[in-house]
């Protein structure tokens, strides 16, 4: 990883502060899997899944959201992970600012990867949605679109939805002169479909994309001129924002479903506008898609204010006092907080030595919500940089 | 410049700790410009990955480099084969890197065999003398009478050598080592000639038939790593053998056994399964033939393989054919039955004799009883590396014509009628002079001379052939008979790939590039066989459109880019990512082009897809009843396809002629069901000899290493020397004490070793390792030991071609 990479999620952190500049952002999201692997996460976590069963399935939806809500639960349940790791006598790994910035952006990414399609809802779909007014399987269907077994297998969905989108003005034009309806995709339809064109395709080859670059989204999103619609007023902070707000935190499948469903609107403006229809080729949807998924990536500013009422009573400034006269460093100190990641990599481990504090003077485990998560960080944010 | 390992460390202080072991100070050869940029050089330090080459295991190996020199390895931790682990071979690769004997360009021999009088030449002149030959050949419409004997080559260089002969016009390509053979009990039972894998790392019970898989398997290193797992997955591991070797001391039960009888052992056990309804009926029923009795198309009758058990195999009657107690069959079946997964494992001790296919198939029943296909904890077959493919045909008429001869290698009906390519008929067939003459040899790797029973015949047809030509990068006892030598790259300096090492349990292709350039005026086999179809021209040339064999290699690879599939071998990437993955329809890495997958693969060392493609259970076995087959029709149409011959009708007494000629004693349907058939061993031979390989020698190429040399029996404290390993009531009946020296006489010829008195073997069995009684192989191996191929007798398993390295027995008494 490049060091420009290492920057890239830190950045995504304090993006709250940098406002008025570009979101640095991964090139490879996934790099988390080695540390989720090599911190031995894997023994106790299942993703999708796949590992062990002590812990819980890191996939689930309650497991999603930004940096410091994930912070949240993982502080949270600390305790309750202490336990596990003696009961299995595993050593408690301690993490890097790097690593936990790797992992945080890994567990945020696996919502992006949508989940396995079914075959037979994709069969039934086909039908249901009209496709087969146009294509065929084997001969059974209409003749205007190719036989689906002819096609590429198309092991990856969104590969199905780009070449979809590809030619979105060859179909609309067929369904408008058939007056058929749009066919608008919701959830998984995408999924089981490609499911099913997959087995009945007979192409040697598989069509598989590879997870989307978020950094090379960005640059797409220029090229192809989304940014001429979604830009607003040309500030990027105001387009992330337009974006977060139609809720695109979605699995791929679903944001690819979601740009398709809006195709023909999409179509009509852009032909008054005199704008291109944009194509897309090899793996561009997905890093397009990816950089539209980090954006959500970002927290929410906190209050220093209120974050500085949690530090006092949460206890954290029973130990943490100025000039590090307590139990605990000076937070506020030139080695202190000055990223979320930085405050979750600390949090994280001591975690074992303050559970053994809370336990030997009867105190109980501080727990901390998301915004009591984002205050504190503003607040201690402050602190180190006063 | 010739350096002793003291210097050399002197030089790189500080390099890996294989080469700090042992005692001698070995000599270690370097250009004179490495020694002075070692003296002088910044000492910057650079790792690189490649593929080990010393055995075909496979094992990615991790190279320590200084200012561009080569002076450690370790395992590479991400290559899957071996995740970080090696052999002593590969920890000593070094040594054969900066052997003092390497040869150090082309030579052309100007003494009789052996004599080791051999004169530089250029390649030029070397090209020009064998391109000059090759091209008289086909202008006299004799392009056949060129052979290529490979060895253990990997998939494209077979590819290569495989255009060069069909562009040429020969049907003479062959591997001497390929395990094509082992297959073939495989194939009878299953429809196709894939070596199984294994699942050991997920069963509870593995029961070994003579697989000494820690140490001479396809992958030691492969199953070494699986096997560490033993302990947290609860797995018991059964090693059934004569000796107890390095798998069965690492096992938790060692049953010993008579050479010869695993197939009747394992009957014995699948009569336990069978008449205790242990075995998984629903498999049994659903997905194979020939279990129950039967009547075919005409109303016959025929025996199914239950009531064949039954009534041939009883545990007693086993305690005969085998010495092993009918207590501890008994005990063995029942936990097989009753344990979930459980595994069972063929391997060299059930192969490697006269009866080895029937004993296979035996084995292989087993996991047929026990439903253990496609299962976690079972066996499995993987799917082919998606190279690119490559059908071009370059044939021109004279190819053509030269193409419809028979293979020179290829058994006929009455030997071996199962396989492509057999070194006794090769050598029969030249010496005998019924077939063409061969009048070009190649040669590229293996040593029959030194390591086949029919090594005094593999020797003398050798000497017929007008122009012998290595490919080799060491002189060996085979090589010594070549005419000419065009020597191969060191692989550290060159360009290859190994791709699906034999029952390694997923897809995988491994890139060899080099670590460094040439050390001497060598050259790439395939670049040679390039420059070579080059000059010949013609079609032939035009066969050859890329520019080298990094290039094929290159080429080949393009196929995986393309598919999709799998990942580079890298950290975190192990098979439940790539599933998950796969399964949503990602693939793992972002590569631009595929110059960047290329880079990335070439640095990582490899590609690997743990994923296999899924196959319906009726498609699982290809064969004519598409189900596994206790009863092989595929054996029965083969055998009836040779009774018939030119007669017209596989009548009762053209198929005993059949039988008799492949020395099946059974009759009636049992022969086409697994069964136990005895081995013609000398009446008048008290002891069975048996052989085993060391993981330092392999197939003997650790002899040329010092340190291998040492550590040849270095957990009995035998170095650089042969040794017979004999149990206490043997040795006490022979009169012989430990480390007294033996002979051991054969009807075929005598050696003399040292005694090893052990616990660890049946009595009235020995044991010798292979490796060592070289006469040639360079300066550290010649001269020491002695080789069990030299006692012998040439006999092999009819069926499958192997030869039947356990079928001799001896005579042994104290040397004076």
């Amino acid at each position: 990883m490049t060091i420009r990479e290492i920057g890239a999620l830190l950045t995504i952190f304090l993006a709250g502060n940098l406002q008025s500049q570009d979101l640095d952002l991964p090139t490879d999201p996934l790099d988390g899997r080695i540390v989720f692997e090599e911190k031995k996460c894997i023994t106790c976590h299942t993703v999708g899944g796949y590992g062990g069963t002590a812990g819980p399935d890191l996939s689930r939806d309650q497991y999603f959201g930004s940096g410091l809500e994930l912070a949240s639960i993982i502080w949270n349940h600390a305790p309750e992970m202490n336990r596990k790791f003696r009961q299995l006598r595993m050593d408690r790994p301690t993490l890097t600012e790097k690593e936990m910035r790797d992992l945080l952006g890994f567990l945020y990414y696996l919502r992006y990867l949508g989940e396995p399609g079914s075959v037979a809802n994709g069969k039934s779909l086909l039908s249901s949605k009209g496709c087969m007014n146009c294509h065929s399987v084997g001969g059974q269907g209409g003749t205007t679109g190719p036989d689906f077994r002819s096609i590429q297998r198309y092991s990856a969905p969104l590969y199905l939805v780009q070449a979809m989108w590809n030619h979105g003005p060859a179909m609309l034009d067929q369904i408008n002169k058939g007056k058929m309806k749009y066919p608008l995709l919701t959830g998984q339809n995408i999924v089981d479909i490609a499911s099913y064109l997959r087995q009945v395709s007979t192409a040697d080859v598989e069509a598989r994309l590879s997870v989307g670059n978020p950094e090379k989204g960005r640059t797409l999103f220029e090229q192809k001129h989304c940014s001429t619609c979604h830009v607003g007023e040309g500030k990027r902070k105001r387009i992330e924002a337009g974006l977060i707000k139609i809720d695109l935190k979605k699995g791929v499948t679903e944001v690819a479903s979601a740009m398709w469903n809006h195709g023909q609107a999409m179509l009509d403006f852009m032909q008054q506008q005199s704008i291109e229809w944009p194509t897309f080729e090899r793996n561009e949807m997905a890093d397009v898609i990816a950089y539209i998924y980090f954006l959500g990536f970002e927290d929410k500013d906190g209050s220093p204010s209120r974050g500085k009422e949690v530090f006092r009573e949460k206890g954290c400034s029973g130990c943490h006092t100025p000039g590090g006269k307590g139990k605990g460093p000076d937070l506020g100190s030139a080695e202190g907080i000055d990223s979320p990641v930085k405050m979750i990599q600390l949090m994280w481990n001591h975690a074992g030595e303050m559970e053994d504090m809370v336990l030997t003077q009867n105190k109980r485990w501080p727990l901390l919500s998301t915004i009591e998560m984002r205050d504190l960080y503003a607040f201690l944010r402050r602190s180190h940089t006063k | 410049m010739e350096i002793t390992r003291r210097d050399f460390l002197k030089l790189f202080g500080g390099i890996s700790g294989a080469v700090l072991l042992g005692n001698m100070d070995e000599v270690i050869s370097l250009p004179d410009s490495w020694v002075e940029k070692a003296q002088h050089g910044p000492r910057i330090e650079t790792w690189h990955n490649t593929i080990c080459g010393l055995c075909p295991s496979g094992c990615g190996l991790r190279v320590r480099l200084l200012d561009g020199i080569p002076v450690g390895v370790k395992g590479n931790p991400v290559y899957p084969v071996n995740k970080g682990g090696l052999c002593p071979l590969g920890l000593n690769s070094l040594h054969s890197l900066y052997h003092p004997d390497r040869i150090k360009g082309p030579i052309k021999r100007t003494g009789a065999i052996a004599e080791d009088k051999w004169v530089s030449i250029s390649w030029d002149e070397a090209l020009k003398t064998v391109s000059d030959r090759l091209i008289e050949l086909r202008n006299q419409g004799a392009p056949h009478q060129v052979a290529f004997l490979g060895h253990t080559e990997g998939t494209i260089m077979q590819r290569l050598i495989r255009r060069f002969m069909d562009a040429f016009g020969s049907p003479n390509y062959f591997q001497y080592a390929s395990s094509k053979n082992d297959a073939i009990p495989y194939a009878f039972l299953q429809g196709h000639s894939t070596i199984p894998a294994y699942d050991i790392l997920n069963a509870r019970l593995v029961v070994s038939f003579g697989s000494n898989f820690l140490e001479e398997g396809y992958s030691p290193v492969y199953y070494t790593k699986l096997y560490s797992h033993h302990d947290e997955q609860q797995t018991r591991y059964v090693q059934i053998e004569s000796r107890m070797s390095l798998t069965a001391v690492n096992a938790d039960q060692w049953i010993p056994i008579r050479p010869g009888t695993y197939g009747a052992l394992a009957l014995g056990l699948a009569y336990i399964l069978i008449r205790e309804e242990l075995y998984d009926i629903d498999f049994v029923h659903q997905r194979t033939f020939g279990f129950e009795d039967r009547k075919d198309g005409s109303g016959a009758r025929h025996v199914g393989f239950k009531n064949m058990v039954l009534g041939n195999y009883y545990p007693e009657k086993v305690e005969e054919i085998t010495g092993v107690p009918s207590a501890t069959i008994l005990k063995l079946g029942r936990e097989l039955g009753i344990t979930r997964p459980a595994l069972v494992m063929g391997g060299q001790g059930t192969l490697d004799n006269t009866n080895g296919t029937f004993a296979a198939m035996a084995v292989h029943s087993l996991n047929a009883l026990l439903g253990n296909f496609e299962r976690k904890g079972g066996v499995f077959f993987v799917d082919d590396p998606p190279f690119t493919k490559s059908d071009l045909k370059f044939q021109d008429s004279v190819a053509r014509d030269g193409l419809r001869q028979p293979s020179i290698g290829r058994p006929d009906a009455r030997t071996f009628p199962f396989t492509q390519f057999s070194i006794d008929t090769f050598a029969k067939r030249i010496l005998s002079g019924t077939s063409y003459p061969i009048s070009v040899l190649f040669i590229s790797g293996g040593n029959p001379v030194f390591e086949s029973p029919n090594s005094r015949e593999v020797a003398e047809a050798l000497k017929k052939i007008p122009l012998v030509v290595s490919l080799d990068g060491l002189l060996n006892e085979t090589s010594e008979h070549a005419h000419l030598v065009l020597p191969d790259h060191h692989f550290m300096e060159r360009w290859d790939e190994v791709s699906n090492v034999d029952s390694v349990g997923f897809t995988h292709v491994g890139i060899q590039h080099p670590m460094v350039s040439p050390m001497y005026d060598t050259k790439h086999c395939g670049d040679t066989i390039i420059e070579l179809a080059r000059r010949i021209g013609g079609s032939v040339g035009q066969a050859f459109a890329v520019a080298s064999y990094e290039n094929e290699v290159k080429e080949a690879m393009k196929g995986v880019y393309q598919s999709g599939r799998g990942a580079i071998v890298s950290e975190g990437v192990g098979t439940m990512w790539i599933e998950y993955l796969q399964q949503r329809g990602w693939q793992i890495g972002q590569y631009a082009s595929f110059e960047e997958f290329w880079d990335r693969l070439v640095k990582q060392g490899g590609w690997w897809n743990p994923i296999r493609k899924k196959v319906r259970m009726d498609q699982m076995f290809p064969t004519p009843s598409g189900k596994f087959e206790f009863y092989s029709h595929k054996l029965e149409e083969k055998i009836n396809f040779l009774a018939k011959g030119a007669e017209n009708g596989a009548s009762p007494q053209h198929r005993e002629r059949i039988f008799n000629q492949l020395h099946i004693s059974a009759r009636g349907d049992n022969v086409f069901l697994p069964h136990h058939e005895p081995v013609p061993y000398d009446v008048d031979m008290p002891v069975h000899l048996t052989t085993f390989r060391v993981l330092s020698m392999r197939d003997g190429q650790g002899a040329s290493l010092p340190m291998m040399q040492e550590m040849f029996g270095h957990s009995i404290h035998r170095h650089w020397e042969t040794w017979v390993e004999m149990h206490p009531e043997t040795a006490a009946t022979y009169h012989i004490t430990e480390g007294a020296w033996v002979l051991v006489q054969s009807t075929v010829g005598t050696l003399r070793a040292r005694a090893k008195i052990s616990q660890g073997i049946m009595p009235n069995v020995i044991a010798i390792p292979f490796g060592l009684g070289h006469s040639s192989m360079g300066r550290y191996a010649k001269g020491h030991g002695a080789n069990p191929y030299a006692i012998m007798k040439n006999m092999y398993d009819m069926l499958s071609g192997k030869p039947a390295l356990q079928a001799t027995k001896v005579m042994i008494s104290r040397a004076m």
